[in-house]
């Protein structure tokens, strides 16, 4: 019930977790804030979900994110951008703010889904596909498409509460952390030629 | 027994244990190989839902399994599907034997086919999706050569797959709703956006297919060839079956001139861009593109004959697009760089794998005598019955295809050495002459080897 009250404030959370992610504060951070992203995508899960059914989102989440920061063994130092880089990533951030909120209406009209299942998912998405676009190193890639994802699962939890889908879903997002981790680690891998 | 078990199960159960051998890369290519030479005998000999009788043995294989409440579905209709499938996971498993695309190949490679399969097997449709991005994730680290960083072809690879992921599970849904509501136009606009977008993220449709040249381009040719004649082949599958199923979509006005159009982009698109490469393992992505071009225009032309053409033009393509593939790999092998400076000469250092690749370019870019020039023919003339202008875009893009062919023979040919060498290994000339006598065999007698291929596509009975 409080969960469901205070949802929005999970906007927010997620706005902030994802810029932190698109900006780079160094791997810990890095972590950190996808944690809480997860823990964010949760709280809106529980808007559609039972709470026994959307913890498999935060379960899972965390787990990706522990699979992707054990890959980044001392990387904290590749990931900080210079000053002029962390300022053209918020500028672009918040050129997609402005855009999500202009276009989150259409989307509620659309899905039927609440201000807040609508906001946060947009958001999610669209920072996701921000990060990918900005990106080149696999695993910033890979936690580009792990916020799209979530993003999308928001919307689509309010959508279909199949427990195979759910289930489904967990798994695309374990393989694609693991996926990630093998992409960072390929080089170092003993070379096949 | 249970087909979906069989079909499914046991490949993808196959490829973990490969996972433990694939070391040994004998070993690993006998399994995978031999493995899918039975499941391909299976399904062309075995009746499913029949009893079956081998001396005092009885037994049937039944077509369903129930997983979470979700029915995996392998009938007697999608036998000529398994069979083509298998047989072709047998030749790509066995040229692998030569080609030795890195150790990741047979395993994951298996269980990329058996992830395929289920996605074709599930109902309702819209966990296809799920499979496929699973299939899609397993792909990867095949294209990611151990020792190696990640290529820009390779993550755009996964971008656009993964993009595919939302907008079919939205279009499953929104198609679920008109069913209860089938009057809401907007429904239904959203339904036809959400599932052109995800087809044409899977499919690699204009403007969505920027990563294939580029993956070609980086990854090994073999495993890029592997991932791009499953994955758009059987996606295209999965849209026919999404196309048969609902008939707000079949019957949309529209939708024959959407296809038609972006399939006329793409073979021009990639006529052009395989003409002006230098760089012969991005024409063979640009070759992929026109190929799927094609394959598209012939769904999008709504009529028996294209649906006769698409399923035609199935093993044509796998054919070609495997000895384009197998032909990169010797070139590599040898030592040779794939490009267009770098194969001067080569008819007379590598004359199989030369011919081999001038097979597979030419038969791609459907000339006469080879094995897709039937299909294209036919194709052409039902193109040209509905539109001039059509007609017109798709031989530009065909002749451009050709000109790059056609540069790449004079390249092949020039050569100031006077005489032969056969620098390649003996398994490789087999292979690369087998598969060339089977192109060549098709094009003398499609009437022999290309009307099996119908069965594919019956199952589809509202599209006839």
């Amino acid at each position: 019930m409080i969960l469901s009250q205070y949802a929005i404030v999970a906007v927010p959370i997620l706005m902030v977790c994802s810029l932190v992610l698109l900006v780079g504060f160094g791997w810990r951070g890095t972590q950190i804030a996808l944690s809480v992203q997860y823990l964010a995508v949760f709280w809106l899960v529980t808007l559609s979900w039972p709470v026994g059914m959307a913890a498999v989102k935060l379960v899972v989440g965390l787990m990706a994110s522990a699979v992707l920061a054990n890959t980044q063994p001392g990387a904290s130092d590749r990931d900080v951008l210079p000053p002029s880089g962390r300022i053209f990533r918020v500028l672009a951030a918040v050129l997609v703010w402005i855009v999500v909120f202009s276009v989150y209406p259409s989307v509620m009209t659309m899905t039927h889904a609440g201000e807040d299942v609508s906001l946060g998912s947009l958001m999610l998405m669209a920072m996701g596909l921000l990060q990918m676009g900005m990106s080149r190193r696999p695993v910033r890639v890979v936690i580009g498409l792990l916020s799209f994802l979530a993003g999308f699962e928001i919307l689509y939890a309010a959508l279909e509460a199949s427990v195979l889908v759910a289930g489904l879903l967990a798994a695309i997002n374990l393989s694609l952390a693991l996926v990630g981790s093998f992409m960072a680690a390929v080089p170092a891998l003993e070379s096949d030629r | 027994m249970n087909a979906p078990v069989l079909w499914i199960g046991l490949p993808f159960g196959v490829a973990m244990g490969l996972f433990f051998v694939m070391r040994r890369a004998g070993l690993a290519t006998g399994i995978s190989a031999g493995l899918c030479l039975v499941l391909a005998l299976l399904a062309w000999q075995a009746p499913i839902d029949q009893l079956i009788q081998i001396g005092p043995l009885n037994f049937k294989i039944s077509s369903e399994i129930v997983i979470l409440g979700r029915r995996f579905v392998l009938d007697n209709s999608q036998r000529p599907f398994l069979t083509l499938v298998y047989a072709l996971g047998f030749a790509w498993f066995f040229g692998a034997g030569v080609a030795r695309p890195g150790r990741l190949f047979w395993p994951a490679g298996l269980g990329f086919i058996a992830l395929l399969v289920a996605a074709q097997a599930v109902q309702p449709f819209l966990f296809a999706a799920l499979l496929i991005e699973m299939a899609v994730l397993l792909s990867v680290p095949m294209l990611s050569s151990p020792g190696h960083t990640v290529t820009q072809g390779t993550l755009r690879y996964l971008i656009f797959q993964t993009l595919a992921l939302p907008f079919i599970l939205l279009a499953g849904w929104a198609a679920g709703a008109i069913e209860t509501n089938p009057n809401d136009t907007r429904l239904l606009i959203q339904a036809a956006i959400f599932m052109g977008l995800g087809f044409g993220f899977w499919l690699a449709v204009f403007p969505f297919n920027t990563w294939v040249p580029l993956l070609t381009g980086e990854a090994h040719p073999y495993t890029a060839g592997f991932v791009l004649s499953f994955l758009p082949g059987l996606a295209l599958f999965l849209a026919l079956g999404f196309l048969d199923s609902y008939t707000w979509l079949r019957d949309n006005p529209n939708l024959p001139v959407v296809f038609q159009v972006i399939s006329t982009i793409m073979v021009v698109t990639g006529g052009v861009g395989a003409a002006v490469q230098k760089d012969l393992k991005r024409a063979f992505g640009y070759a992929v593109i026109l190929e799927s071009g094609f394959s598209l225009l012939a769904v999008g032309l709504r009529t028996t004959v294209g649906l006769q053409a698409f399923a035609s033009l199935l093993l044509p393509r796998f054919l070609a697009l495997l000895l384009f593939a197998f032909a990169l790999t010797i070139f590599e092998q040898a030592g040779v760089p794939a490009t267009l400076e770098g194969v001067k000469g080569s008819l007379r250092r590598l004359p199989f794998a030369s011919a081999g690749l001038l097979a597979a370019y030419f038969s791609l870019g459907g000339l006469p005598l080879l094995a897709e020039f039937p299909v294209r023919q036919a194709l052409i003339e039902a193109v040209a019955g509905q539109s001039l202008v059509l007609l017109a875009w798709v031989l530009f893009g065909s002749l451009a295809f050709w000109g790059g062919g056609f540069r790449l023979l004079a390249n092949m040919a020039d050569s100031q050495e006077a005489g032969w060498k056969i620098e390649e290994k003996g398994l490789a000339v087999v292979l690369l002459s087998f598969a060339m006598l089977a192109i060549l065999f098709i094009g003398l007698l499609p009437g022999v080897a290309l009307p099996g291929m119908q069965g594919l596509v019956l199952r589809f009975t509202h599209l006839q």
